[in-house]
């Protein structure tokens, strides 16, 4: 015990002589399994962890399609649900579930409140129980008994201050009275945004539930689709197997319902929710899982460089305590006692790290990753991670001990002996773990690189409107104060016009507006909607009509986002609910449909043709807008106006001339002095909404460039370390050269020209690792090719540029030193 | 006490040929006595005396400690007889930069397994014969070179072995300090320690009571 204590505090001692060096290789395996740790658990949560649903693998959603049309996972109709409710026997429950925003009115400021209605079955399908209360019954669902709603534990705190007695209590909610009937637990989350399918891409995460109250005209329309349905399947079912059962189901409605599915492009697919979940992160993710392996490489051959080298300089201690009588025990004891110790402080420094680093990718990742607050440091990954860190320590600081037993000590112990043929091994091994590291370092530079290209390139794509100095909030008048009309539940009638045309006569006339208009859709959003619709003079064409994008706005609409007219007009106060039906399209739409003519004038109607149509003549074209994402071509779109469509849920956009943030008071105010319990919610400038639109690619750039950077750093410390030893090692033929006349030039050339070969090979190698790993990254690159020259070229010489920085210094060193005493230096 | 027979010592050249360090090398050394080897630089001196101190293990020939026959042994059991008989003065010293005067004589005796209690005792002694008590909590860098050596040599012969080898154990030192030293190996002579010694210089020789010559490899003169 008394020898351990000694050892302890000798190997403190020599550990704490070179700080530098503990510093950096403590550094070096916080990196190792901190930073690795926090991604990898980031990873491991998402893809492999199930979801907070009991037996989660069982459940899928299912998504309507029609292929023709190029149109996939769109939602289901109420009817076409009912039958699924009824007919689908492949699945053991199943539920329908729509995003849908609530008013908070009554005690306090009216609130908008994120929420979803389900069918009863929902919560027994998912297998969560309340914390409190109870769930919907199955005679809950259905208008006049769907008077109920659970909330989550989160809304109960946050707004009620967690009142025991809550349940049982009366919301009230869009004008109406619910009674709280239960609560669900703060970990609790459904839906999950889906990325990928039209619509919610970035949802609020819902806290009240409320029936789904299907109504008459919901119950007959085929072709309203606007609910997903999940299901769950029982477990001898095969994914396969429920698949077979649903197109069963949907031939016959292709057989019952002829008019509504035509030519057989209709169908319904099963997708494993996970899956829907994750979506299109999954190669995003499996990239950084790449660059975590290589970081996790680098820091150990780092680690490993960095303990040869001390080794090697303690070839002559370690043969000397030989000479003294030291056995090989003694001696493995003795690296291994400072191995652990520099394990130790690693290790609470990557713990550190770890913890640090998952708190900073949920900051980071907040509207971007899925599932990110059930993120934590993943035991299981930091011991993986933390033994092969830590393992590659201790084992390179033991070979030195497990060498040093060899008894041929007359080298070391001479005059001027070095342990030539140690070092020689050691020097070889070192060489070969920088090239490795520069290699390795370069693949991760290239893919940051060439991701990083192809994010500035996509900011300056054009998005088709001015985003600067615009506000954005979003208003949703309740129905039972704006009444819907008996078909559309979504839709207002004058009241609805009324209040929105009232809303933008107030704020423009605020001091600093320059202009106020509403859409249904906001650009960039995420959301989307798409109506079919039929081309006069095309009616005889076979297949359900055309189905593109719409938008429902107020007459300065374009103006406010500074859109171009290419032709025609804008909407304006003559286009009323009484006057001719008018859509406005843009470039795509007129070019897609009218590429022989001119698109003014002509015709469309979304009502079936053969049944007294109303058509809307196409006034106005305009440019293109970038609506689904910077990086996707736009689409083609109509726009028809608020007075003719009056849609009960609208976002204002308001152009102001100075920071728009500052009028979001004002405008809330101007809301309440029309209704005073309409809430507005999402208040956030437009250049948020552009800048959280493409927040997943900037994610995947910035972790990407952390690990490069890091890698990058760990590079040139690695040539660094192995320069300097080079210089130390080889001082006294760097005498002799001096003292026979060498320059300054030609002992930097020595040094740097050792390096420059290293780096040469080095970047060799990782060129050719580049070829094959940055075909990974095509996923993920806009307006870049996997093989683009400049990032290639700028990358490679910058990794050289400071890799041989590095070898300057310790070459500059040699430069200065005495020429007589690097000749008497004893290595 | 030593018996050398045939002692060869080479290494191997290309083309099969080789170049040998020591040729027939037979030397008797009688325990009490101070010797010195001495021959010019590439003579073999300090081959020699690594063989002795059983450093080197890659020569050929009959090695006697004693009654122990060296030759025979496998290197562990060498580096245990080592341990146990000879302590090794070394030119530059080869004190351990990181353990204090305290610690650099502690550590062949807790190489050696001896108990703490009486490694402190034999260390204080130690220090105390060698009058360094005042410089037990100091590093070899705070020291100067025949301060250095001193500890050296007292860090020889803190396990008491019968045979003290020194390889120019001058050779770093100017002269004041060099007499200090030599000094102080004809008194541990004088106390029954044998001392084989390599040294170029004539007046260290004259402190031991025999020389012995090697030229290129050869004993000239015993």
């Amino acid at each position: 015990m008394t020898n351990m204590t000694n050892e302890i505090k000798v190997a403190l001692r020599g550990l704490l002589k070179t700080p530098g060096f503990c510093v950096i290789a403590i550094a070096t395996l916080a990196l190792a399994i901190g930073a690795n740790s926090a991604v990898v658990s980031l990873i491991s949560a998402l893809l492999v962890r199930p979801l907070p649903y009991h037996d989660s693998s069982r459940l899928v959603l299912i998504w309507e399609q029609f292929k023709t049309m190029g149109l996939e996972r769109i939602p289901v109709s109420t009817p076409e649900y009912v039958d699924l409710e009824r007919d689908f026997h492949g699945c053991q429950q199943i539920g329908a579930f729509a995003y849908r925003n609530f008013n908070l009115g009554g005690e306090g400021t009216p609130e908008r409140i994120s929420g979803a209605v389900v069918s009863p079955a929902l919560f027994p399908l998912l297998g969560v129980e309340p914390i409190a209360g109870r769930t919907f019954a199955r005679e809950e669902q259905g208008e006049g008994h769907d008077d109920v709603v659970v909330i989550s534990e989160r809304l109960s705190k946050n707004r009620f201050n967690s009142d025991p007695y809550l349940v049982g209590k009366s919301l009230l909610l869009n004008g109406r009275n619910y009674t709280v009937i239960g609560v669900m637990p703060a970990s609790f989350e459904f839906p999950i945004p889906l990325f990928g399918v039209q619509g919610n891409q970035f949802a609020a995460r819902a806290d009240i539930w409320k029936p789904v109250a299907f109504t008459q005209h919901e119950l007959k329309d085929r072709g309203d689709r606007n609910y997903s349905v999940i299901a769950r399947l029982p477990e001898k079912v095969s994914m396969q197997q429920a698949q077979v059962e649903l197109d069963n189901v949907i031939a016959t409605w292709s057989r019952q319902y002829p008019d509504n599915y035509v030519n057989g492009s209709f169908g319904a697919k099963i997708y494993p929710l996970q899956e829907q979940v994750i979506g299109g992160m999954r190669s995003g993710l499996a990239i950084l899982l790449g660059a975590v392996a290589f970081v996790l490489l680098i820091a150990c051959a780092n680690l490993a460089t960095m303990l040869l080298a001390r080794a090697s300089a303690r070839e002559r201690e370690l043969a000397i305590r030989v000479a003294l009588g030291a056995g090989r025990w003694r001696l493995l004891r003795q690296m291994l006692t400072e191995s652990i110790l520099l394990a130790f402080g690693g290790g609470i420094a990557g713990v550190m790290l770890s913890v640090w680093g998952i708190e900073f990718l949920k900051r980071a990742g907040a509207r971007t990753i899925p599932r990110l607050n059930e993120v934590n440091v993943d035991l299981t990954v930091l011991i993986v991670m933390a033994v092969v860190a830590i393992g590659t320590g201790v084992l390179f600081g033991l070979l030195p001990g497990l060498a040093s037993a060899n008894p041929e000590l007359t080298e070391a112990l001479k005059e001027g002996g070095r342990g030539a043929t140690a070092s020689r091994r050691h020097n070889q091994i070192r060489n070969g773990l920088v090239v490795g590291e520069i290699a390795l370092a370069l693949v991760l530079l290239v893919g940051a690189g060439l991701l990083t290209k192809s994010y500035a390139l996509l900011q300056n794509v054009n998005p088709g409107f001015n985003p600067h100095n615009v506000l954005t909030m979003e208003i949703s008048l309740p129905q039972l104060k704006y009444p819907a009309p008996e078909t559309f539940f979504y839709l207002g009638t004058e009241t609805t016009t009324r209040f929105v045309a009232e809303a933008n006569r107030r704020i423009a006339r605020l001091p600093g507006v320059q202009s106020t208009a509403a859409t249904d859709v906001l650009p960039l959003s995420g959301t989307n909607t798409d109506s079919s619709f039929m081309i006069e003079g095309r009616e005889s064409q076979a297949g359900p009509g055309a189905d593109e994008e719409i938008r429902t706005v107020t007459p300065d609409y374009f103006r406010v986002l500074q859109t171009p007219l290419l032709q025609g007009r804008f909407f304006n106060d003559a286009d009323t609910s009484d006057s001719t039906p008018v859509v406005i399209v843009n470039r795509t739409f007129a070019r897609k449909f009218f590429s022989d003519g001119d698109a003014l004038g002509k015709r469309i109607t979304f009502d079936d043709p053969k049944h007294n149509p109303k058509w809307a003549t196409i006034v106005g074209i305009v440019e293109d807008i970038r609506h689904r994402s910077l990086d996707v071509d736009p689409q083609p779109e109509y726009y028809r106006p608020h007075t003719q469509f009056p849609e009960r849920s609208m976002i204002l956009v308001v152009r102001s001339a100075q920071d728009p943030r500052s009028l979001a008071s004002v405008i809330r105010r101007e809301i309440q002095s029309i209704d005073p319990d309409e809430p507005i919610a999402k208040v956030r400038p437009l250049e948020a909404v552009v800048s959280e639109s493409v927040a997943p690619r900037r994610f995947a750039v910035v972790l990407l460039s952390v690990f490069a950077a890091g890698a990058l750093l760990l590079a040139a410390v690695g040539v660094y370390g192995v320069m300097s030893y080079l210089v130390v090692q080889r001082s006294h033929e760097i005498g002799v050269r001096m003292a026979l006349g060498a320059q300054r030039r030609d002992v930097l050339g020595l040094v740097v020209g050792h390096a420059g070969k290293l780096v040469g090979v080095g970047t060799a190698i990782g060129l050719l690792l580049t070829c094959f790993s940055t075909r990974a990254l095509s996923v993920l690159l806009y307006g870049v090719g996997t093989f683009d020259l400049v990032t290639f070229a700028f990358v490679t010489v910058m990794l050289a540029a400071v890799s041989l920085i590095a070898s300057y210094i310790p070459a500059v060193r040699a430069t200065r030193s005495d020429p007589m005493i690097a000749l008497s230096h004893n290595a | 006490m030593i018996k050398l027979r045939r002692i060869e010592r080479f290494y191997p050249l290309a083309k099969g040929k080789f170049f040998y360090v020591l040729r027939d090398i037979n030397i008797d050394i009688e325990e009490g006595e101070f010797v010195s080897i001495m021959g010019p630089s590439g003579a073999g001196k300090s081959s020699l005396l690594h063989i002795l101190g059983m450093h080197d293990h890659g020569w050929s020939g009959e090695y006697f400690l004693g009654e122990t026959a060296v030759h025979p042994l496998k290197a562990k059991e060498r580096a245990a007889l080592r341990n146990e008989q000879i302590g090794f003065v070394f030119q530059q010293y080869h004190l351990l930069d990181d353990l204090t005067v305290y610690e650099n004589l502690e550590i062949p005796l807790s190489y050696r397994r001896v108990g703490k209690s009486e490694r402190e005792g034999i260390v204080a002694d130690t220090l105390d014969r060698f009058q360094i008590v005042g410089k037990k909590d100091l590093y070899p860098r705070q020291l100067s070179g025949g301060q250095q050596q001193l500890v050296g040599v007292a860090r020889a012969i803190v396990s008491n072995p019968k045979l003290l080898l020194a390889d120019e154990p001058t050779g770093n030192l100017h002269s004041s300090q060099g007499e200090e030293i030599m000094g102080l190996f004809k008194r541990l002579n004088a106390e029954g320690t044998t001392i084989v010694q390599v040294t170029h210089s004539e007046k260290n020789a004259a402190y031991g009571n025999r020389v012995i010559q090697l030229r290129d490899g050869w004993v000239i003169n015993n």
